[in-house]
């Protein structure tokens, strides 16, 4: 206990040393676990509360899946000194306004308050890790709500599936292979013991980090901290193993019947290394490089010149294990899905193959250091960043060394690392269509 | 023993330091932050223009914004000029080519936009001397050319025909034409007409015209210095020259005489748009401001508003309702309250509407309404200093608006101080239960019989009808009587022979078609084969890709959809058996138990609507007897859609009369197939139903 004390200290020294840049922050642990990230900001009076729970749809059973998305929207159900229907009301009454989003590998929930109302914030939140209320109301009325959200996102929504059918090509073992929103018929067989199980399972403060950024008094916050989170029983360790992946070595194939659409997308998909790589911030660049802005190759080349595609796109999706980098297009006219591939791999077989221009280069750096500064503009932003930093890249510090990483990246990486992951063999290749119904 | 003594100690301290916190109740809020508001420096141009510099140096970037704070500007036959010219801005200047322009600015990491009344640009600070005098080369010396303007124009024109059956966008269109007048800038309609009017020319006068500097305010706010921003605002804005623009008047709008409902008829609508509106004279300097807008809030401004509870929450009518006060400086404003409800609740929402308004003009707020109300408004003004350019809007709407220096300093205070009876003399004052126009835009045949049997407050309201373009018209006739002698038998003996006779149909034994559609872009070929043996193929392509197809031979057959081959059912064999009619009106006429089901309008026409089935309806012209549309009502996935197939352009093949246009409407998607061959008694093999 002594030795963590001192160490704890010791990296206290440490980080406000390095830290008199752009975003200052102390990060400590509390005695149950929790990692706590203080970003004080006196300029205007506000204040974000939140909290990153390490969970997300790839710590689920894969028969119960969707779980972890269902479960953020059972926590705004109400807590043994909230009543149900009564959250939102707290917000906004408290002049707050607040949300959640659930992915792959977490969970997150937060609230922005004017800054006389940080205590308010500290509270919801404790009131939701320590006990919220898991009852068949609750469950019911989100059982509907989710299935609507689906319905609404993947169902109805034009091209809203094309996630959730690559990841099922990308993945064979790993549990990116569902969707986020996981599957309704799970969700609707699930018991009440079952989510009472993900509960203390993974709603554990040891598994959490809590953020608050903006104005506040530090010595006095550290208190309300302890005073609400404290007293939070410390969770059993979770057991996490981390499944590997066989590498792709032949394209694999598929097609997908969307109703929603009239135009066809073809979608080319590659698995990644994990978001604190440094090659992922390689395909970051990459991804910038091909279709980032009116100037950027793929656009100016088949949207503007040629006039093949509609439209054109390529996302990198960040994960913890692996990320996924997905590029791809929707033909206009007579022009063919095979025509927007054949140009897109022509594309990246130069990037493969010779080295980017050096002003080409310099756009790219102008353009994450554009980004970066961007990016710490408000205090739910920051948050949000000081969080995802420390879960998920194990380095709260990252908001304000990323840059540095971008900037020591060379042409020559970004060749190598197109070498190494954008190949054809290893790629998915997902033709996604218009399903049509019958004329007559 | 020392771990022990440790580990008490830690318990202790941490029971001690837990205990004090009492979780039942929600925490009180501390004392209100302290509002700091900076003032930007400022200075101005010989041409006019007002500058503004709010120095922000927490991140190294700017933003700039032009805004040209001018009445107004009322296009008249033009309409669709300002649209256009703002679509022609901000793609180069007279010296940088468009491409040259797009590749600067993204190779700084910057953006540039400029409108017909607006300019905008943002940047790291270490590029702002160059993006500022790209957003004035842009903005001040503009590249119009036939080719982007031509390109433009096309792109608007397809918009306004994609509108033609959107619910929504006629539904406000008509709402602000009847608020406004269309002879008002805010209630004029633009329509192909005038788009088709518009030339370049009218363009650059547009643009010569209205983008001048007389009522222009620059604001350029973050990481700079005022004498450096003065430097070059003055270098790049100065050849700017100085002009006003051009001045006119309009009718001012006004409220209606008595409560009325404003009905427009739009056939194929599955919801009904309800819009309850009067007009206000609301500014922000007057005293009563913030008042209006907690009333507005209290009554439909957000989930916990009293509309969203009543017809959402209690009733389920709608998935959202809502209301809007707006303030203007130079003209009246619209306010308005309303929602999309379902068809059948229609005459019920109005007067739920209705009854919400006139609530809040007759009896006082509760306390906890107006407490959170305030809450929320005392809220957004605090978290909006976040952003620094809430400080440069601020100052901008005290020179805009004519507002007292400490308008935004005495913000929270004078909120605070609003009373329940403030809010209810607003609500009187701004929201209107005896001079409403209630505009419903909707599907007539559902909801008209009730609709005009809305009494409120003891008075019938009347209902007033207008068309898509807010023109007056009149009530549009569902129930027309039937003339003398027409029968089912006389409306399909009608139709048959005109099409060719019953001899000619009946010496039909095949028949092949070939038909393409075209959606955003992508080829659809429908090929389609009949025989008087029930036999049947229908064939879907897309670029030359069968996609589904379905094929019938006597007693068997089946479908291919997404690769996939399935066997018909029985159920599906008698089904595909009725479809496999080439003329299914002889069959019709055979088994004779056909009901005519009366008069509607399809299109601009009108016809007699026979029931084929419990889900078919077939409609005739009453004038030329022509088969205009068949309506199959499917269920798919426990939702009923209406499928609707038109034909359109008979022409003659071997003697019989075929559509050659063919408009297929489900749900939110038009194909429109044009027929590119039909083959009678030819091009049929036996081997085409295998």
């Amino acid at each position: 206990m002594k030795r963590y004390l001192v160490s704890a200290i010791f990296m206290l020294l440490i980080i406000n040393h390095l830290v008199s840049q752009e975003v200052d922050f102390e990060e400590y642990d509390l005695d149950n676990g929790m990692h706590v990230i203080l970003h004080q900001d006196n300029s205007a009076p506000v204040v974000t509360t939140a909290v990153m729970y390490h969970v997300g749809s790839k710590d689920e059973d894969p028969q119960k899946t969707g779980f972890a998305h269902f479960f953020e929207h059972l926590l705004f159900e109400g807590t043994k000194n909230i009543e149900r229907g009564e959250w939102d009301k707290i917000v906004s009454s408290n002049g707050g306004n607040g949300n959640a989003n659930t992915f792959l590998d977490r969970t997150y929930y937060y609230e922005t308050f004017p800054s006389n109302s940080l205590e308010t914030g500290l509270w919801l939140e404790s009131e939701r890790l320590l006990h919220p209320i898991i009852g068949q109301i609750g469950v019911d009325t989100q059982k509907e709500v989710v299935q609507e959200e689906r319905r609404l996102r993947v169902d109805n929504s034009p091209y809203g599936a094309f996630f959730e059918v690559l990841l099922k090509n990308l993945y064979t073992k790993h549990p990116y292979r569902w969707a986020v929103i996981g599957s309704l018929e799970h969700i609707a067989s699930a018991t009440l013991d079952d989510f009472k199980n993900f509960r203390d399972t993974y709603y554990v403060p040891n598994n959490a980090v809590l953020v608050v950024a903006g104005d506040f008094e530090k010595e006095k916050t550290k208190k309300m901290v302890s005073d609400y989170f404290g007293p939070i029983p410390r969770g059993a360790e979770i057991k996490r193993t981390v499944v590997v992946e066989d590498p792709i070595t032949t394209t694999r194939k598929a097609t997908y019947y969307d109703p929603n659409i009239q135009i066809p997308a073809i979608l080319l998909a590659y698995r990644t290394p994990g978001q604190a790589e440094r090659e992922a911030y390689v395909i970051n660049m990459i991804s910038t490089y091909l279709s980032d802005g009116e100037s950027s190759k793929l656009y100016k080349k088949l949207v503007d010149e040629k006039k093949i595609a509609l439209q054109i796109f390529s996302v990198p999706i960040d994960a913890e294990d692996y990320s996924s980098y997905v590029v791809g297009g929707l033909p206009v006219g007579e022009n063919s899905i095979q025509d927007i591939k054949n140009e897109i791999d022509a594309e990246i077989l130069k990037i493969q193959s010779e080295l980017i221009s050096e002003r080409d280069y310099q756009k790219l750096q102008n353009k994450f250091e554009n980004n970066f500064v961007n990016a710490n503009s408000s205090v739910s932003g920051i948050a949000n960043s000081l969080a995802e930093n420390y879960m998920l890249r194990d380095n709260t510090n990252l908001i304000n060394t990323e840059i540095d990483i971008y900037r020591s990246i060379t042409r020559e990486e970004i060749m190598e690392v197109a070498k190494k992951y954008l190949k054809v063999n290893q790629r998915v290749e997902l033709e996604y269509l218009p399903e049509q119904k019958e004329a007559n | 023993m020392k771990k022990y003594i440790v580990f008490s100690l830690f318990s202790l301290f941490a029971t001690l330091s837990f205990a004090q916190i009492d979780r039942t109740q929600p925490p009180k809020p501390g004392p209100a932050p302290q509002i700091n508001l900076e003032e930007p420096t400022r200075f101005e141009l010989k041409n006019g223009l007002k500058v503004m510099v709010v120095e922000n140096h927490k991140l190294p970037r700017v933003s700039m914004q032009l805004i040209i704070d001018n009445p107004p500007i009322l296009q008249g036959s033009k309409a669709g000029v300002s649209d256009l010219t703002s679509s022609l801005l901000g793609k180069g200047s007279e010296t940088i080519s468009k491409d040259d322009f797009y590749e600067e600015v993204d190779f700084l990491g910057a953006s540039v936009n400029v409108s017909d009344q607006s300019a905008s640009a943002s940047c790291l600070s270490k590029y702002f001397p160059r993006i500022l005098e790209l957003m004035a080369d842009a903005a001040l010396n503009p590249n119009f050319t036939q080719e982007e303007f031509d390109k433009e124009k096309e792109r608007i024109l397809t918009n306004i025909k994609s509108e033609e059956k959107d619910v929504s966008a006629i539904a406000s269109r008509v709402q602000l034409a009847l608020a406004y007048g269309t002879s008002h800038p805010y209630g004029e309609i633009t329509s192909e007409q005038t788009v088709n009017s518009v030339t370049l020319a009218d363009v650059e006068k547009h643009y010569r015209d209205y983008f001048v500097p007389a009522n222009a305010y620059l604001v350029v706010l973050g990481d700079v210095e005022f004498e450096n921003v003065k430097t070059l605002v003055t270098q790049y804005f100065t050849p700017w020259s100085k002009a006003v623009p051009p001045s006119y008047s309009y009718a001012k709008p006004k409220d209606v005489q008595y409560n009325q409902i404003n009905f427009v008829d739009m056939p194929n609508a599955v919801q009904s748009e309800v819009a309850v509106q009067n007009i206000t004279e609301l500014k922000m300097k007057d005293p009563d401001y913030l008042n209006a807008l907690l009333a507005n809030r209290i009554l439909g401004g957000g989930s916990q508003a009293r509309l969203f509870q009543n017809l959402r929450e209690d009733k389920g009518y709608t998935y959202h309702a809502y209301s809007g006060i707006r303030d203007n400086k130079y003209s009246p404003m619209r306010f308005n309250a309303g929602a999309q409800v379902r068809n059948t609740v229609t005459d019920s929402s109005v007067v739920q509407i209705l009854s919400e308004i006139d609530r809040i003009t007759k009896e006082p707020v509760t306390q906890e309404e107006l407490t959170n109300a305030k809450a929320k408004y005392a809220g957004n003004f605090v978290m909006a200093l976040e952003s620094p350019e809430t400080i440069a809007e601020y100052a901008l709407n005290i020179e805009t608006e004519d507002l007292p220096k400490d308008f935004y300093k005495t913000y929270l205070e004078r909120l605070q101080a609003v009373s329940i009876a403030d809010v209810q003399n607003a609500a009187k004052k701004y929201f209107s239960t005896s001079n409403a126009r209630v505009v419903v835009t909707g599907k007539g045949s559902d909801v008209l019989e009730n609709l005009e049997k809305v009494t409120f407050n003891g008075k019938a309201v009347p209902v007033l009808f207008y068309d898509k373009s807010a023109n007056k018209t009149e009530k549009p006739d569902y129930s027309a009587p039937l003339p003398e002698g027409v029968t089912a038998q006389s409306i399909l003996e009608k139709y048959i022979d005109f099409i060719g006779g019953k001899d000619k149909l009946e010496g039909v034994n095949s028949y092949a078609m070939i038909a393409e559609a075209e959606t955003q872009g992508m080829k659809l070929e429908l090929e389609m084969k009949k025989t008087t043996k029930y036999q049947f193929l229908q064939d879907i392509k897309v670029m030359g890709n069968s996609v589904q197809k379905r094929v019938l031979d006597g007693d068997k057959g089946y479908a291919i959809a997404q690769g996939q081959r399935e066997d018909f059912s029985e159920e599906e064999i008698e089904k595909v058996k009725e479809e496999s009619a080439a003329f299914p009106e002889l069959n019709y006429l055979a088994a004779g138990n056909i009901t005519i089901e009366g008069i509607e309008p399809v299109g601009d026409r009108k016809a007699y609507k026979l029931k084929i089935t419990d889900k078919k309806s077939c409609f005739y012209d009453t004038e030329t007897g022509l088969k205009l549309q068949v309506v199959n009502i499917e269920e798919i996935q426990g939702q009923q859609i209406t499928n609707t197939l038109g034909f359109h352009d008979y022409q003659e093949v071997s003697g019989i009369k075929f559509p050659f246009k063919l408009v297929q409407t489900a749900g939110p998607q038009n194909l429109e197939f044009t027929v590119k061959e039909i083959k009678v008694n030819e091009g049929v093999e036996a081997t085409d139903f295998e």
